[in-house]
């Protein structure tokens, strides 16, 4: 603790004392940049008011609540299955993954376990939501460089996927298919060739982007060394999923927790970088994505015959009780702390989501960089906003 | 442009402005939730491909846009940004409101921090219900903004009398995949 | 990676922290395997976040709080305008979760062991003084993360962090009135409206001939 705070005291001051040597020897003024509410750059509605000393940021702070829906508070006045539907837009590029450990936390709470090919079917779709997700940041990590073609080429292959989605669960976006005790629809014909297919597109796409992207000397140059976080600090913020990872510490809550998903059945490696810079977790994320096109691969040919859907009464009661569910989301580790009292909604649910914490880091890690670095700084964290606001 | 100014233009000549006018939009894509990434899809993405209708989703700033597109949740706290927006847009503007968050509150509607419908805001053209919409919902509401620039009185838009259109049978408001809002 | 098979690892934290705390550890909730709640007095709350961190608990997961008495307005699906239904006096007691509690509200916070695969959940009883306002200290100089979630905590529940540099209002424009999680904040929208959610009472559609349309 001490360490830390003498850390960020440390970069505090250097960056003070940059800011008092330049206004002595340039009497420069300060400036103060405002970046957003509405800004290509920031995924969103983020807004980024920055205190400027020339080029370097002295001072940056991330304003949220540009896309505060309320969900704590709407999920007291719904029962169970009307917050599955609303959970899914928390974050919106992985929306399955959203609803899944909600759906475990009410399971656990009534002591319901899904049939094993549901815990299965869970799990595609978990890492489909995961590529889905990924790899719309893989694209758009060149926009925030100044590299237009990725992105053109993640929306043509994201679109294999939101189709493979589509197929099984009739959501692009949104699926709501998930249910306490199991999935609502077993998967469709033909499905698991087609998946076979896509993930091997999918494949392709990963090398092109390394390719174009991460082989480029000018992507290099900007992100390399830039906006390194330590991992004791990465802890201290809870920053989680491939920020985490990117910072050395070998986290990842598919392999070092037990829930009812068929993660325990499929080999796949956890990549960590030492680095913790802002490569780092780009590289990371990449690798994410192969990794789960390889996941997939394994669960498609392993699925369990059986039913879909436990035994559950109709109409969902969860009795008293508290429960703590988190998984490895997209983004970072998705948590619901659900509290019931044995009615037919959630008495209250904490949502820890994961870009709330990834975010609370920048006032930290932007101090003392330089403007067009605040760019990919966010970028290479990865933040969706609604994740953020909630 | 002296005939549109004093707000006396021939039909035909109306007509060959709306024609223009429908098929060089300028779109402003202000992406707010999960509705900005399907917009992003129909806009921006090789598949769906908007260029092919005459819409070009570059301008940016609102400045030099004709149309903008409000996808996604509109909080109270971002209500002042979107008016603020609208009001840089020089005229003739349209809006197109996508989503059912925009459109209404859609799952929020019962929320303390969510405007319930962007129109409370900012005068809207056309309405793109879903949650979100697919991209060939936004394709159809593009063209259906269309066919009401081509039904618009050019003249009376300058004289500020907003939207008046030439014959008077469209159903209004326009609504993608069905007819008036209840 | 060393995963604890059986459950000898959250009684030995329980220790742990009875040693450093003593009596201001109140009570322990313990499920085998799943997970630990520990209950400790507000006053003891950084000290709490302290021990635990030196016990390696070095992963900050979130802070919140939790509003425990049942709202008055129930779930806001009963039609404003039908007759108030009989007050069934068991519907307004307060009762806590896991771990006890004898206030209204309790702060939550969750910290995580990483090397250990293991989380410890803290709660803390906060007292209201005469004026309603609860001050609890802040966890900033144990976890800098616990900035934001304590503002948001604030936002949210009205709960004042002692030490807190900046407790502005993160999501709701600066002259939101009311703390929205609190239960007894009312959404409007719900209170103005039938619920649109009760579709039963709307009629069957009927053909022509009178009969049904199946």
């Amino acid at each position: 603790m001490t360490m830390l705070s003498e850390r960020q005291q440390l970069s505090y001051i250097a960056a003070q004392a940059a800011d008092a040597r330049l206004n002595v020897e340039l009497e420069t003024e300060g400036m103060t940049l405002n970046i957003g509410p509405q800004h290509p750059a920031t995924h969103g509605t983020l807004r980024i008011i920055a205190r400027l000393d020339g080029e370097q940021v002295v001072w940056a702070e991330p304003s949220a609540g540009y896309m505060h829906r309320g969900y704590e508070k709407l999920t007291e006045v719904r029962t169970y299955p009307q917050v599955t539907a609303l959970i899914n837009r928390i974050d919106w590029l992985g929306s399955f993954a959203n609803e899944v450990p909600f759906i475990l936390a009410a399971e656990q709470l009534m002591e319901v376990e899904a049939p094993p090919r549901a815990q299965h079917i869970r799990t595609i779709l978990f890492e489909l939501s995961r590529i889905a997700n990924v790899s719309l940041f893989l694209g758009d990590l060149g926009v925030q460089m100044g590299a237009v073609t990725p992105v053109f080429m993640a929306f043509r292959d994201r679109e294999y996927v939101l189709n493979l989605i589509e197929g099984a669960t009739g959501g692009r976006f949104h699926p709501n298919f998930d249910r306490i005790g199991g999935l609502k629809d077993d998967l469709p014909k033909g499905w698991i060739d087609e998946t076979r297919q896509v993930m091997k597109k999918l494949r392709n796409f990963c090398d092109e982007i390394e390719d174009l992207l991460f082989g480029n000397e000018i992507f290099q140059s900007r992100t390399r060394g830039i906006g390194v976080i330590p991992a004791e600090v990465a802890k201290e913020y809870g920053l989680s999923g491939a920020n985490l990872r990117a910072s050395g510490v070998d986290w990842d809550l598919r392999r070092d927790q037990k829930l009812p998903l068929a993660y325990d059945k499929v080999d796949f490696k956890v990549w960590t970088h030492p680095d913790g810079d802002s490569w780092a977790r780009c590289w990371i994320r990449l690798q994410e994505v192969r990794e789960a096109t390889r996941i997939v691969d394994q669960l498609i040919e392993t699925i369990p015959s059986g039913p879909v859907m436990a035994k559950v009464p109709r109409i969902i009661k969860v009795p008293e009780g508290e429960a703590w569910v988190s998984t490895e989301n997209p983004l970072g580790e998705m948590g619901y702390y659900v509290v019931s009292k044995g009615e037919l909604g959630p008495f209250r649910v904490k949502i820890r989501s994961a870009s709330f914490n990834n975010i609370s880091i920048t006032p930290w890690v932007l101090k003392g960089v330089y403007v067009p670095d605040i760019i990919t700084i966010l970028a290479s964290l990865y933040f969706i906003l609604g994740d953020i606001d909630r | 442009m002296g005939l549109v100014d004093r707000g006396r233009l021939p039909a035909p000549l109306t007509k060959l402005f709306n024609l223009g006018r429908s098929y060089s939009m300028w779109v402003y894509q202000w992406g707010l939730a999960c509705c900005a990434i399907e917009m992003g899809a129909a806009f921006g993405s090789p598949r769906y491909d908007v260029m092919r209708l005459g819409v070009i989703p570059l301008p940016a700033s609102p400045r030099q846009a004709d149309l903008v597109v409000v996808s996604g949740t509109v909080t109270d706290k971002m209500a002042p940004a979107v008016k603020r927006l609208y009001e840089q847009m020089p005229e003739p503007k349209y809006v197109i409101s996508m989503g059912s968050c925009a459109n209404c509150g859609g799952p929020y509607w019962d929320s303390y921090s969510v405007t319930k419908g962007v129109d409370q805001i900012i005068p809207v053209d056309v309405y793109v219900p879903g949650c979100p919409p697919r991209p060939e919902a936004l394709l159809e509401g593009v063209v259906l903004l269309q066919q009401r620039i081509k039904n618009e009185d050019m003249a009376a838009r300058w004289r500020g009398e907003g939207f008046t259109p030439l014959q008077r049978s469209e159903s209004e408001p326009i609504v993608v995949g069905g007819g008036p809002i209840e | 990676m060393v995963v604890p098979l059986s459950d000898d690892l959250r009684p030995s934290i329980v220790d742990r922290l009875r040693a450093d705390l003593g009596d201001d550890l109140v009570e322990v909730h313990l499920i085998p395997d799943v997970d630990l709640w520990v209950r400790v007095n507000a006053a003891a709350w950084r000290q709490a976040g302290t021990s635990l961190r030196a016990a390696g608990f070095d992963y900050f997961c979130f802070l919140s709080a939790i509003d425990w008495m049942p709202s008055p307005y129930g779930r806001g699906e009963d039609d404003p305008s039908a007759e108030p239904a009989e007050e069934d006096p068991s519907a307004s007691e307060i009762r806590q979760g896991y771990a006890g509690g004898e206030t209204r509200f309790q702060l939550l916070a969750r910290v995580t062991d990483i090397r250990r695969h293991v989380s410890v959940t803290l709660k803390a009883d906060l007292l209201e003084d005469a004026d309603g306002r609860m001050s609890v200290p802040s966890w900033i100089p144990v976890h800098a993360g616990a900035n934001w979630h304590e503002r948001e905590t604030h936002e949210m529940f009205g709960i004042n962090f002692e030490g807190h540099p900046d407790l502005r209002n993160m999501y709701l424009p600066g002259d939101f009135e009311g703390h929205p999680l609190r239960k007894d904040f009312p959404l409007l929208a719900r209170m103005v409206k039938p619920w649109p959610g009760i579709v039963d009472v709307e009629p069957m559609p009927v053909s022509a001939d009178g009969g049904d349309e199946s």
